[in-house]
């Protein structure tokens, strides 16, 4: 779960981390206050979970109250790269004297924690490892050992911050660890950590965190309250929400087939394979959503997970692609029975059903004798009739 | 000869006594595994009688740990049915009780709590599988013998033959199973779709690399991460064996997690195309769906 920056500074300040003063704001008319309370210039930033949001517009700088207020009113209602910007932060705005980018990351390769730093930051890490990098540090931490302050000393020293800086980036390296830790993220990232204050006054000059990007693990929101401070509700995509509702793992992709089935893999071999049939048969037809009912699932499961399907206007047919492990396709297919007479559905259903009672699961679809059920033997051949069904605007029936 | 864990080998399971543990610990019994114990400090010194397949009923032990499990059975091996909150301590008790093998179903896993036990799991030398998998199943190598079925992969679906399968997704496994169910497998192997696993999918090569029955794998991946390509990069160098991939997610879009905890594009990186052609840049055949990834397996097998 990818955090804001203004929730992400949060839990940087809540380790000691410095960050500039700023006010988060969703609405127009409480930038003007929220700009004086910081005091000019402050700079103005879109609160998007999405990167390069600066080269998009979303980042400016105003030097007066209606600096602030212009500048607010062309982010608030700005979509870059397609995430929608949720408000504002209207944040002091630091004399920069030079940018390093420091990061904490789950390394999956080396099944550890990796440290990452360069003196070159700024930019987006990518840009950053492809033009500097001879400059990038890294350490790895194992989960069974700690990392302590030599440890960060010696990191500090190799990442090249300027010596009168060391102790303290070595204090941010181990905050930085602290917050990674107590929060089960799994990214904590400053960029760019910068060295502020006035160019002819030493005793001004100190690094503080001017921007910050924190993802969480999902697996761990159990030992943290749910996440209940970082919940969204408003934000998130309704049919992800009532999915969820049901433990249902729904991805919404806005396209013609819906798509249903059993275990993360399938589900996705199983969009792969309406992309293609959308491909080869030259109607540019696309899967609809991911919808993973997991192992198990009772009729119930199913009939809610054709209910959510249906529910988005664009979908015209649905692909349900059952192996049945752990799950039952007899329970598949009742909860498909159940689906269609109690929504009334029409559209058309295109069935694959393998493994644990498969038999038994078509036989019961045979008996129900629905025009708009539609079997087929291989998930490659459901996926087909299931976009060619979709093109033809979900009306054909047996 | 069997990979990564012997015929007959005594098995024990954590969780047996909940729902999931209950359920598959009869499975994994009809299946021929040899379960001979369960761990559950509050239900430790009963027995819990399970029905076999011709009639007759099973009492197996419950031991309050994992310890005193192995030193009564003499198990080699443990399967983990414990809920995400005490995960972390059943596998980590089942690695200082010194388990050869530690296979661990369960799937929403902090990654920190996976981390830290992979990592103490390789300083001992102990071989852990998962988490987030369906597990391990290994063929018979003789008719005197059972293979073991550890986790919950269907049984019955194929028999003994000469490939080798490891994958990222439970599903995909058993469609991949069914798809080459004529040919046989020495064994199939989950490796799980969480971002840490304490088998990766190059682990699971170079051990049935070292597997003299084994003649050609499978391997199945999935978006995120970068294991397919480390796997591609050691086959490369490696091995000789002919490797067979197919690869889920050419659909997803970036930043959404698919399921799997470990299933995300992010930044760019870890989309199927990458993997793809990391794959086939090093000559590893990959199927657009699991039916032509079967077909790919089936000419470089007559190629032989």
């Amino acid at each position: 779960m990818d955090l804001y920056e203004y929730q992400a500074r949060d839990l940087l300040e809540e380790q000691g981390i410095e960050t500039p003063k700023a006010i988060f704001v969703r609405n127009i008319q409480d930038v003007a206050q929220a700009a004086e309370t910081i005091g000019f210039p402050v700079v103005i930033k879109a609160q998007v979970k999405i990167g390069h949001r600066g080269q998009a517009g979303g980042v400016k700088i105003a030097h007066n109250r209606d600096e602030a207020v212009q500048a607010a009113q062309r982010i608030l209602p700005m979509t870059i790269h397609g995430h929608k910007v949720s408000g504002v932060l209207v944040a002091e705005a630091k004399n920069i004297l030079h940018e390093y980018y420091v990061s904490i990351s789950v390394d999956r390769a080396s099944r550890d924690f990796d440290v990452l730093a360069t003196a070159n930051g700024g930019t987006e890490v990518e840009e950053i490892a492809r033009e500097h990098r001879e400059s990038v540090k890294r350490l790895h931490i194992s989960a069974l050992d700690d990392f302590d302050l030599d440890a960060a000393m010696d990191m500090a020293r190799s990442i090249g911050f300027y010596h009168a800086d060391e102790a303290q980036a070595a204090q941010i390296l181990l905050r930085m660890w602290e917050c990674f830790k107590h929060n089960d993220a799994t990214l904590v990232e400053i960029n760019p950590l910068a060295k502020v204050g006035d160019p002819d006054d030493e005793a001004s000059k100190h690094l503080c965190a001017l921007d910050a990007k924190i993802s969480l693990d999902g697996n761990a929101a159990f030992r943290h309250g749910g996440w209940a401070q970082f919940d969204n509700a408003d934000e998130a995509d309704p049919y992800e929400r009532r999915a969820q509702e049901h433990g249902l793992h729904y991805v919404h992709l806005n396209g013609q087939v819906g798509v249903i089935g059993n275990g993360a893999g399938l589900v996705m071999s199983s969009l792969d394979a309406v992309s293609f049939a959308g491909q080869d048969q030259g109607t540019g037809v696309q899967p609809a959503n991911f919808l993973d009912i997991g192992g198990g699932a009772s009729a119930q499961t199913m009939c809610a997970s054709l209910e959510i399907v249906l529910s988005d206007p664009q979908v015209r047919s649905v692909l349900i692609n059952v192996y049945g492990g752990i799950t039952s396709c007899e329970q598949v297919a009742l909860g498909i029975l159940e689906a269609i007479d109690e929504l009334n559905v029409t559209k058309p259903l295109v069935v694959r059903f393998d493994g644990n009672a498969a038999a038994e699961g078509l036989r019961i679809l045979a008996q129900a004798q629905r025009p708009n059920i539609h079997v087929e033997q291989t998930m490659e051949l459901a996926a087909a009739e299931a976009a060619r069904l979709a093109a033809n605007g979900g009306e054909e029936t047996k | 000869m069997t990979v990564f864990i012997e015929d007959d080998a005594p098995v024990i399971v954590q969780g047996m006594t909940g729902h999931q543990g209950m359920t598959h610990t009869a499975r994994m019994l009809k299946a021929g595994t040899n379960i001979v114990g369960g761990v559950n400090p509050r239900k430790a010194g009963t027995t819990v009688p399970f029905t076999m397949e011709d009639g007759t009923v099973r009492d197996i032990p419950v031991f309050a740990t994992c310890q005193e499990a192995k030193a009564a059975t003499g198990a080699v091996a443990s399967v983990v049915f414990v809920p995400p909150k005490f995960a972390k301590g059943a596998v980590v008790e089942a690695v200082e009780a010194g388990f050869d093998v530690v296979v661990v179903i369960t799937e929403g896993i902090p990654v920190a709590d996976s981390a830290y036990f992979v990592e103490l799991a390789l300083r001992n030398g102990v071989r852990i599988v998962g988490p987030n998998c369906p597990g391990l199943m290994t063929l018979a190598s003789s008719s005197e013998s059972h293979g073991v079925n550890l986790g919950i992969i269907p049984d019955g679906i194929v028999s003994r033959g000469p490939l080798g399968l490891v994958s990222k997704s439970g599903t995909l496994t058993y469609q991949l199973m069914g798809e080459l169910s004529d040919i046989g497998f020495t064994a199939c192997l989950g490796a799980g779709g969480d971002p840490i696993v304490g088998t990766t999918l190059q682990e699971a090569l170079a051990a049935f690399e070292a597997d003299p029955d084994t003649k050609a794998v499978m391997m199945i991946g999935e978006i995120g991460g970068s294991a397919e390509q480390d796997a591609a990069q050691w086959a490369h160098e490696h091995m000789t064996k002919p490797v067979v991939a197919y690869i889920a997610g050419f659909t997803a879009p970036e930043g959404k997690q698919m399921g799997h905890a470990g299933a995300i594009v992010s930044g760019g990186k870890g989309t199927a195309q990458d993997k793809q052609e990391a794959l086939e840049a090093v000559g590893i055949k990959v199927g657009r769906t699991p039916a032509q990834a079967a077909a790919f397996m089936r000419e470089v097998l007559a190629s032989l």
